[in-house]
C-alpha cells in the first residue's frame, strides 16, 4: 500500500471510530445522526482506500441510510426494561471481545502479508453478485423485502390504532 | 555505512484489523449500553461495518487465487452493509410501532 493509500486509510478510520464513540455517547438524535454519518464515510473512505470502490458506493449509500433513518423524524424513543447491571456487563463483554480480536489480530499471521492492489473491478464484482454467488445475493434480497414489508405493517397497524 | 532515507508510510493487514475489531466492539458496546433500543440499533451498522472491513481487508491482502477469488471479500461486505440497511429499517419500523415520540 503506498503512502497516500495509507493516508486515507488512516484518517478514515479514525473518522469511522470517533463518528462511532460519538454514536455510543451523544445526547440528542440529530447529532447521533450525523455521527453515523461520519461513520458511513469513514468505512466507504476505508473501503476506497483498500481499493473497493464499488463496496465504497454501497457502503456509504447503506449506513448514511441507516444515519438518515435514525436521525430522521420516524425516530420513536424504546426504552428497554433491562437492568443497569446487565448493561454495565454488556459493556464490559464488548471491551473484552475488542481485546480477544485486537489479540488475534496482533499475534495470528498477518504481519507479512502483501497488499495486492487492484482496480476497483465494479463489472467482475458484479459478475460475482448476479452470476456465480446469485443465490447470497437473492437471500439478502429476500431479507431486505421481508424487511420492508415488516417494517410497512407495523407502521400500517399502528396508523390504524390511533 | 548506508543511510537509510525515509520510509513510506504503509498500512498493513494487521492495522486493517485492528480497526474492524475496533469497530465491531463499539458497535456491540451501543448495543449493550444505551438504554432506548433504537439507539442500540445504531450498533448493528457499525459491528456489520467492522465484519465488512475485515472481509475486504483479508482479501485484498491475501494472493490473488485464479477465478477471481480476490473479490469475495468485497462482495461479503457490500451483502453486509445491504443486510445492515434491513435490520435498520425493520427495528426503525417496528420501534415506530411501540415507541413513543
Amino acid at each position: 500500500m503506498d503512502s497516500l493509500h495509507a493516508i486515507g486509510f488512516y484518517v478514515s478510520a479514525a473518522v469511522s471510530l470517533a463518528g462511532g464513540l460519538s454514536v455510543a455517547f451523544l445526547p440528542d438524535r440529530l447529532r447521533r445522526g450525523i455521527a453515523l454519518g461520519a461513520v458511513a464515510i469513514g468505512v466507504a473512505g476505508i473501503y476506497l482506500s483498500l481499493s473497493a470502490g464499488f463496496a465504497a458506493l454501497v457502503a456509504l449509500a447503506c449506513y448514511g441510510g441507516c444515519a438518515v433513518l435514525l436521525a430522521g423524524p420516524s425516530y420513536r424513543i424504546f426504552e428497554s426494561v433491562t437492568a443497569t447491571v446487565w448493561r454495565q456487563l454488556g459493556a464490559i463483554a464488548s471491551a473484552v471481545l475488542l481485546v480477544a480480536l485486537a489479540y488475534a489480530a496482533y499475534f495470528g499471521a498477518f504481519h507479512h502479508a502483501n497488499y495486492f492492489g487492484g482496480d476497483f473491478g465494479s463489472a467482475a464484482l458484479g459478475r460475482r453478485l448476479f452470476a456465480h454467488d446469485a443465490l447470497a445475493t437473492e437471500a439478502v434480497a429476500a431479507l431486505v423485502l421481508v424487511a420492508l414489508v415488516g417494517s410497512t405493517i407495523a407502521w400500517r397497524s399502528r396508523d390504524r390504532s390511533r | 555505512m548506508a543511510v537509510k532515507g525515509p520510509q513510506p508510510m504503509t498500512a498493513g493487514l494487521v492495522a486493517v484489523l485492528f480497526v474492524a475489531a475496533g469497530l465491531v466492539s463499539v458497535g456491540a458496546f451501543i448495543a449493550a449500553w444505551r438504554r432506548d433500543l433504537t439507539i442500540a440499533l445504531a450498533g448493528i451498522p457499525l459491528m456489520f461495518a467492522g465484519a465488512g472491513t475485515a472481509f475486504a481487508g483479508v482479501s485484498r491482502f491475501a494472493a490473488a487465487p485464479a477465478g477471481g477469488g480476490q473479490l469475495l471479500g468485497q462482495e461479503v461486505a457490500v451483502l453486509l452493509a445491504v443486510a445492515a440497511l434491513a435490520a435498520v429499517v425493520l427495528g426503525v419500523g417496528l420501534a415506530g410501532r411501540e415507541g413513543r415520540r
